[in-house]
């Protein structure tokens, strides 16, 4: 039995005046203990809504209707009453989010953030808690934590705040870790520590990691098994080797061939059958292939 | 932060200063003079001038406002031209009345407003959303004396619940110690007079905080709404947090800062005395005595006076101003 298993969850935005926006539509996807999921596709795909629906975090409000399950264990994560919720929030299921500097409290100390989830989850309080913040954040790479504990997120550089939001999120060694773009927000030699400090977490620990994002980088770098999003549906699930081996549907393709490369040499992406090399040009509508320089990317056309 | 306040208190010198300049010119320039208040519509010419002079206004301005400076200086604030008291005797018996009196006001309008203006932002485009929107609305339509009038006429005169006028019973006999009815009842352990005084101040008090207590949930209300789609509120959720922790530590806290710029503003148009309250409940504050002063151009009690609140209201800036940076470490006072 997997740890968590969504099955035709849709989420509905509709507002008076306006057409009922379908954000996400029927998409299923299971996740086992310990593994690391991928959910990718392009913003407004659906990836962030389906997290904030596991979580219960849409906003209550009339005109947002979420439908299908996601059992977790034997409680139903979509049906639960908030009550449940709460206690599973932070304890079972946590989340990280994409910006750092604005999903941490500005006018509240790191330590206190991290505390309050000690506190609410694990009983601990005073001197007790603190030292298990210390220690959390030093897990996270924070060196001096005694001192940053004290300190506000302006005080801290992006990478730092990320480390400490992640170190809130395993503060109560979730069974499930929902990471939501975590890298986006920052520096390209930051997201390689982040990926590098989230996946020795998940490894040690034995967490399952719900990794949403864009970048096909850090799908090749972490996942088992990758779902693709469009339009709010599932459109490929593949494990991660198949996939990017043989994507089966052409968004995949698509998305793939997106990434810029660097690697290839003058001509590869012709070459790649993946790409629809040897098309021939249409007539009279694209310049003919000798009159492009070769490095071109589009000469494949 | 001690150097911060020292120099915004040095600053204070340079404001009364320039202050002092405007008014003194502006109340000289008001059409008429104390001579007109004594005297009258019908004193003769030479009588208006023997006045003038006996009161010192027949010299040339520079030199008047030589005279007041160099008083000043020396704290002496002068005499009333119409209550031939000292300037500074009326206002150490009158203020303690104003401020009771803010206090009161403020109480109520923070204490209602701040839970209402949440609630309505939380619950927005519930009931209680828009009553309490459209009821601050009426709050700051409605007049004040009308109001004050309405309070008296139910509470005080059919259900004798508060009294209807004064600041303490003067059958009570209390001892006077600040003027500050209810501090002194509880310094000499006269509770009832402190009690009497308390009764006395809440009918004014609702009625002085209506304007206040409307802007206040207005001003709540919009800031909770803006900090509610903030990211960390949804992170605190997401650890989830009790409704208690996420409402103080991460909602009011950071929903805090321009609610408390206005409350300041609020106390220190309060401090100025509020003349309508004051007359209706008959409570000797300074306003309805500001306005007499200014009928009867009263030049020295309305220096003195104005000059004394100036100095009042530039505090509770300066408290706000302080009160940022404990509640926003971002915020550094220089």
């Amino acid at each position: 039995m997997p740890l968590l298993d969504v099955k035709d969850l849709s989420v509905t935005f509709a507002r008076r005046g306006q057409r009922t926006v379908r954000a996400v539509d029927g998409v299923s996807f299971s996740v086992e203990a310990g593994e690391v999921v991928g959910l990718v596709g392009e913003s407004g795909c659906g990836k962030s809504v389906t997290s904030l629906a596991l979580m219960g975090l849409l906003p209550k409000q009339r005109g947002v209707t979420v439908g299908g399950s996601a059992m977790f264990g034997d409680t139903d994560l979509l049906k639960t009453d908030e009550r449940t919720m709460r206690d599973i929030r932070g304890r079972d299921v946590a989340m990280i989010f994409q910006d750092p500097l604005s999903s941490l409290n500005p006018v509240v100390p790191i330590g206190v953030q991290v505390t309050e989830v000690l506190a609410r989850h694990r009983g601990l309080t005073g001197a007790k808690a603190t030292a298990e913040a210390a220690d959390l954040l030093n897990r996270v790479g924070i060196p001096d934590p005694t001192r940053r504990l004290k300190e506000y997120p302006h005080q801290l550089s992006g990478g730092m705040r990320q480390r400490a939001l992640i170190a809130m999120a395993v503060a109560c060694a979730p069974k499930l870790l929902i990471a939501d773009e975590p890298t986006t927000a920052l520096d390209v030699t930051i997201q390689a520590q982040i990926l590098e400090l989230l996946r020795d977490l998940v490894r040690d620990s034995g967490t399952a990691l719900v990794m949403i994002t864009h970048d096909l980088g850090v799908v090749a770098g972490m996942c088992d098994t990758v779902n693709v999003l469009y339009a709010g549906r599932v459109v490929e699930s593949a494990r991660r080797k198949p996939l990017f081996a043989e994507p089966r549907h052409p968004y995949t393709t698509g998305l793939l061939g997106s990434v810029p490369r660097l690697d290839s040499g003058k001509g590869a992406a012709a070459r790649d059958p993946r790409f629809g090399a040897g098309r021939p040009a249409v007539a009279g509508r694209v310049r003919v292939r000798p009159a492009l320089r070769p490095p071109c990317r589009r000469l494949c056309r | 932060m001690i150097r911060f306040i020292v120099r915004r208190l040095l600053q204070l010198i340079p404001t009364l200063f320039g202050l002092s300049i405007l008014l003194f010119i502006w109340l000289r320039r008001l059409p008429g003079g104390p001579e007109t208040a004594i005297l009258g519509e019908r004193g003769t010419p030479e009588l208006r001038a023997q006045i003038r002079k006996n009161l010192g206004l027949d010299e040339p301005l520079l030199i008047q406002y030589g005279r007041f400076m160099k008083r000043m200086l020396q704290l002496d604030l002068g005499t009333s031209i119409s209550t031939k008291r000292e300037v500074m005797t009326e206002f150490l018996e009158r203020f303690p009345g104003t401020v009771e009196l803010t206090i009161t006001a403020m109480i109520i309008a923070i204490g209602v407003g701040i839970p209402l203006g949440y609630l309505a932002a939380r619950r927005r485009g519930s009931f209680l959303d828009s009553a309490s929107v459209g009821g601050s609305l009426i709050g700051i339509c409605v007049p004040v004396f009308f109001l004050a009038y309405v309070l008296k006429a139910i509470f005080s005169e059919n259900l004798h619940l508060f009294p209807s006028s004064g600041r303490q019973d003067p059958t009570l006999g209390a001892t006077r110690i600040t003027n500050f009815f209810v501090l002194d009842g509880l310094m000499t352990r006269e509770w009832d007079a402190a009690l009497d005084a308390l009764w006395h101040l809440v009918l004014p008090g609702i009625a002085l905080a209506s304007i206040p207590l409307a802007i206040i949930v207005r001003i709540t209300r919009a800031s909770v709404l803006e900090v509610l789609s903030e990211d960390y509120v949804r992170t605190a959720q997401s650890k989830g947090l009790t409704e208690r922790t996420i409402r103080g530590r991460h909602i009011l806290r950071n929903a805090m800062l321009p609610i408390v710029t206005v409350i300041g503003l609020l106390t220190g148009g309060l401090l100025s005395g509020a003349v309508l309250t004051e007359t209706v409940f008959a409570f000797s504050g300074i306003g309805a005595f500001l306005y007499e002063a200014i009928a009867n151009r009263d030049y020295p009690v309305l220096m003195g006076f104005i000059m004394i609140i100036a100095v009042f209201y530039v505090l509770v800036n300066l408290l706000v101003d302080v009160s940022y940076s404990l509640i926003d470490p971002r915020v550094r006072v220089r």
